[in-house]
């Protein structure tokens, strides 16, 4: 019935397109409103901003469901939130803070920054840039939908079967784990691939591949990293679907299946997912320390081949996350071994910040407050990781906040610190004007503090038998007054939040121009204007050195020499087919979540209809003419 | 003002191989690259979990006694064969002969076609033998497995087929002929999958 | 763009090595003789019992790597950052292939 409707109201559109009845003045003024400019944009500096808005409300979404948590977790026996509803809100929050905060903030720090390093124009794939913006919204708005109706994801973000398989999750909820993740793990996918071909393909004359900044490296490490380990997790997800929807029997022991299949799948994946969401916050350290002590990265190539070596090593180590499934001491052995190993080249990266610290002129910026704080914090997650990798040892540890523990020390100390490291750095260059540096030195008090009064605190309660995700504990069990404190953390964490929104709407109000290169920068995003101009550079730069804009000033040049002469630029058009093919995602998921075939195949025609449209279209994009590009240039250096 | 720009569709000259032959083609090119390798681990995958189920049969005929070997055969060298063809037809572009694209293309799409319906047919005499989706996970195993290579076939056919609507009204150019290349890489990975598939599923299934 | 290609044309003009179809007529010819033999190994039993599965994956990734080296046109020398992901893409597969089989 609802397909019937579906249908004939969709005839009735395209009925009325074809005839003409529609009215071409609203449609124009559609086209000329700034919204639709957003919608269609395939520029990469929209894009990444659109990523920063994605993700910074996922992130408030995200936090107030930590908050939740906590207050659950303030008092034995408390009956705040309890039963399913713990179970939902942590799956969720754990669900959003990594796929809906940590990759598309970074996604927004590489769509913004790693064009500019390299000295390209775009990205190489603009279209499927803005496909993968679309679905990651699409996919995060798709999960979040289960709040408003009812039954979200409860089986944690980590899902595992037989209790998220139906005899234990009837209804909805986890059909929208499963769906959301699968149409965003597809953007990400995209923009993984997107940003290795611009990397390898799209770098400004010079650049070769030991002369980029690290931020760039990091960033192709890490999008090789998304290359291979998000089929795993698509594969997983596939099966799930199909044992939930289709009946099949691939983790139904009484059919014959087997359960840690999906854990295998599902950590193949996750664990280079970790590496995903840490190794652009290690560029962004690179870059910002070398910045703000004055002085180049110390071992440069140690770097490099300490990223590469991470991420290799990352898909070898995902069993440590199953050490106590049951694998035998000859499995467990081996994956303890590896993950212990990338300690080594993580060491030289943690060091090799030190050293370049060492002996430079300090300025503690906002961002340099970030990865100066990022360094011990890390550091800690890091060992007690290390602590972790012991089988023996992890059977005491495993499920319990320890673990909790370890790894907020990692994401937040890593990921979190070092994404507002590079809001902080790179934000003159995005929006023209800096955050506030008062405001700014708040948001890091308060969240500094709030993060580890948090945390420290629950490698104590994991380390006096708390188990995770349990919704409440017993008041002989000796643990109230440490959940009081972890919980008082974290809304000094809200606290910081709170205080950077301020700091974005009171520095976007004041908007004090930054110019080219507020940090006196190293970089070559740093030698054109802010924020920077559609087409990036007027000319194509010459790269004579790593630290490309540093070497220049150093011979006493305030600009970059060319590589080519003045002409008109090409760009790509905006287009709207990734909006609408997203559109055809989405219904497609909800069809599915809501166990509607027709619904679900529906919104899969759609996007092969889009598809194949895109395919014969003959927009070749539109040049950017000299007069334009020489009054943007006047205008810039004014 | 930024003025629109259609380019011409014909080229008086195409390059020997404009798969290489400017930024966009280039792009292109790596980019589908990484994508096949993406699609490695996901077959390995769905490999892997084959293997570890695929004696699971709830008492329903097992490996050795279900795979149709001489039918599985055929539908091997028609697959093997259609590889061939579009590579005949890349030849044809960087040749710039676009007759031999569209016939050998053509032969391609009827070739994969002749495949699928192989392929159907089979299902339908596992689904007879009691071998289905839901009877096992040997069964869920194999269809996830094998359909997937099977839904990668259709998706095939349908972008050559479309790609030689585009031929036919455009022309062999610059925009035509990257996207042919990159659909008969997609093809040759169709048929790389293919070959594991024979290996590790039929043959190996008969060996037991 | 359009100097882009006038540039990449001249390269190639002055290239003498036309492509051939019979370097592809010959690697198809071994991959259908590969995959008889693999066949044949199987249903004719002409191989020892306990050698004949890893026998067959030889023969499978040998075609593999025809298809990839003549077919995809690969090449090791130009296409080095190409044949390295796809070499990791075969590596991490077979990593995920073999864990699931042995740990699954």
């Amino acid at each position: 019935m609802a397909t019937l409707v579906i249908l004939i109201v969709f005839a009735l559109f395209l009925t009325a397109i074809w005839t003409g009845g529609y009215d071409k003045q609203l449609l124009n003024r559609f086209r000329s409103h700034w919204l639709w400019d957003w919608i269609t944009t395939v520029d990469h500096k929209k894009i990444g901003i659109l990523y920063l808005i994605g993700g910074a409300f996922f992130f408030i979404i995200g936090g107030i469901e930590a908050l939740l948590i906590r207050i659950q977790l303030l008092v034995p026996n408390n009956d705040f939130m309890v039963g399913d509803t713990f179970n939902e809100l942590l799956s969720m929050h754990g669900t959003t803070m990594i796929f809906f905060v940590a990759m598309p903030l970074l996604f927004a720090l590489m769509n913004v920054a790693v064009p500019l390093q390299i000295g390209a124009r775009d990205v190489a794939f603009p279209f499927l840039n803005s496909l993968g913006f679309w679905l990651f919204l699409a996919g995060g708005i798709l999960m979040n939908l289960s709040w408003i109706f009812g039954n979200a994801p409860d089986a944690g973000w980590t899902n595992y079967v037989p209790i998220a398989s139906n005899e234990f999750s009837p209804g909805t909820g986890i059909d929208y784990y499963v769906l959301g993740l699968q149409i965003s793990g597809i953007g990400t996918t995209m923009g993984g691939i997107n940003f290795l071909v611009t990397i390898i393909n799209m770098r400004a004359p010079g650049m070769s591949l030991l002369r980029m900044p690290m931020f760039t490296w990091t960033s192709f490490v890490a999008s090789s990293l998304i290359l291979f380990g998000f089929p795993p997790l698509t594969a997983g997800l596939f099966l799930v679907m199909f044992e939930r929807l289709f009946g099949a029997n691939f983790f139904d022991v009484a059919m014959g299946g087997n359960p840690v299949i999906w854990q295998h799948l599902f950590w193949i994946f996750g664990h280079p997912e970790v590496y995903i969401v840490i190794l652009p916050a290690f560029g962004v350290m690179s870059d910002v320390i070398s910045n703000f002590s004055k002085k180049r990265l110390f071992g440069y190539t140690s770097m490099v081949f300490a990223t590469i070596l991470i991420g290799f090593l990352g898909f070898m180590v995902w069993a440590h996350h199953m050490f106590t499934v049951g694998m035998g001491p000859v499995a467990n052995s081996i994956f303890a071994v590896a993950t212990m190993a990338i300690a080594v080249p993580t060491g030289i990266k943690v060091f090799n910040w030190l050293f370049t610290m060492w002996g430079g002129k300090i300025r503690f910026t906002t961002a340099m407050l970030w990865a100066v704080g990022f360094i011990p914090t890390f550091v800690m997650g890091g060992v007690t990781g290390v602590m972790l990798a012991s089988p023996p040892a992890d059977y005491q540890y495993h499920d319990s906040y320890f673990v909790v523990a370890h790894f907020h020390y990692v994401l937040i100390g890593g990921t979190v610190f070092g994404i507002f490291a590079g809001l902080y750095y790179w934000w003159p260059k995005m929006f023209g004007h800096k955050l506030g540096e008062t405001l700014g030195k708040w948001h890091f008090g308060l969240f500094f503090i709030g993060f580890h009064l948090t945390f420290f605190i629950q490698h104590f309660i994991g380390l006096y038998g708390m188990p995770r995700r349990h919704f409440t504990y017993q008041p002989e069990d000796g643990l109230t007054t440490l959940n009081q404190i972890s919980t008082v953390g974290a809304f000094f964490m809200a606290a910081g939040t709170i205080v950077w929104l301020i700091n974005i709407i009171k520095s976007a109000r004041s908007a004090i121009p930054a110019g080219n290169d507020p940090w006196d920068g190293r970089t070559l995003e740093w030698a054109i204007s802010s924020p920077a101009p559609e087409y990036n550079f007027a000319q194509l730069p010459q790269v004579r050195s790593l630290d490309a804009f540093w070497f220049e000033k150093m011979e006493g040049n305030k600009k970059m020499i060319p590589a080519e002469p003045l002409g008109p630029i090409h760009m790509p058009s905006s287009t709207h087919w990734p909006f609408i093919m997203t559109i055809g995602f989405f219904i497609s998921g909800l069809g599915f979540v809501f166990r509607s075939l027709e619904v679900g195949v529906l919104g899969l025609i759609l996007v092969f209809l889009t598809m194949f449209i895109r395919s014969f279209e003959q927009d070749h994009g539109y040049h950017i003419e000299l007069d334009e590009i020489e009054k943007t240039e006047k205008g810039a250096n004014a | 003002m930024s003025a629109q720009v259609e380019h011409k569709g014909t080229q008086a000259h195409l390059p020997p191989h404009p798969e290489k032959a400017t930024m966009e083609s280039r792009n292109k090119v790596l980019g589908f690259w990484f994508l096949i390798g993406a699609e490695t681990v996901l077959f390995a995958c769905l490999f892997g979990t084959y293997l570890a189920l695929k004696d699971s049969t709830m008492g329903g005929p097992s490996t050795e006694e279900l795979y149709q070997i001489p039918m599985v055969a055929l539908a091997t060298f028609i697959l093997l064969t259609s590889s061939l063809t579009s590579v005949l037809g890349v030849l044809g572009i960087h040749r710039n002969n676009i007759k031999q694209v569209k016939l050998w293309f053509w032969v391609t799409v009827v070739l994969g076609a002749a495949f699928l319906g192989l392929e159907i047919y089979e299902f339908f005499e596992y689904v007879h033998e009691g071998h289905t989706f839901t009877s096992s996970a040997f069964g869920s195993a194999f269809y996830t497995l094998v359909g997937t290579h099977g839904s990668h076939v259709l998706f095939g056919i349908t972008w050559i087929f479309c790609l030689l609507i585009q031929l036919s009204r455009r022309g062999l150019n610059m925009e035509t002929a990257p996207k042919l290349y990159v659909a008969s890489l997609y093809w040759h990975f169709v048929d790389v999958v293919w070959v594991f598939i024979f290996t590790v599923v039929y043959l190996m299934g008969k060996v037991g | 763009m359009e100097t882009e290609v006038q540039q990449n044309q001249a390269q190639q003009e002055t290239d003498p090595t036309p492509e051939s179809a019979v370097k592809h007529l010959l690697s198809f010819a071994l991959m259908i003789g590969l995959t008889l033999v693999a066949f044949a190994a199987v249903m004719l039993e002409v191989v020892p019992a306990g050698m004949v599965i890893p026998f067959i994956l030889v023969l499978a990734v040998i075609q593999v790597f025809l298809q990839l080296f003549t077919f995809m046109h690969l090449d090791l020398k130009n296409n080095r950052m190409t044949v390295t992901f796809v070499m990791m893409g075969l590596i991490i597969g077979a990593i995920c292939a073999v864990a699931l089989f042995v740990l699954g």
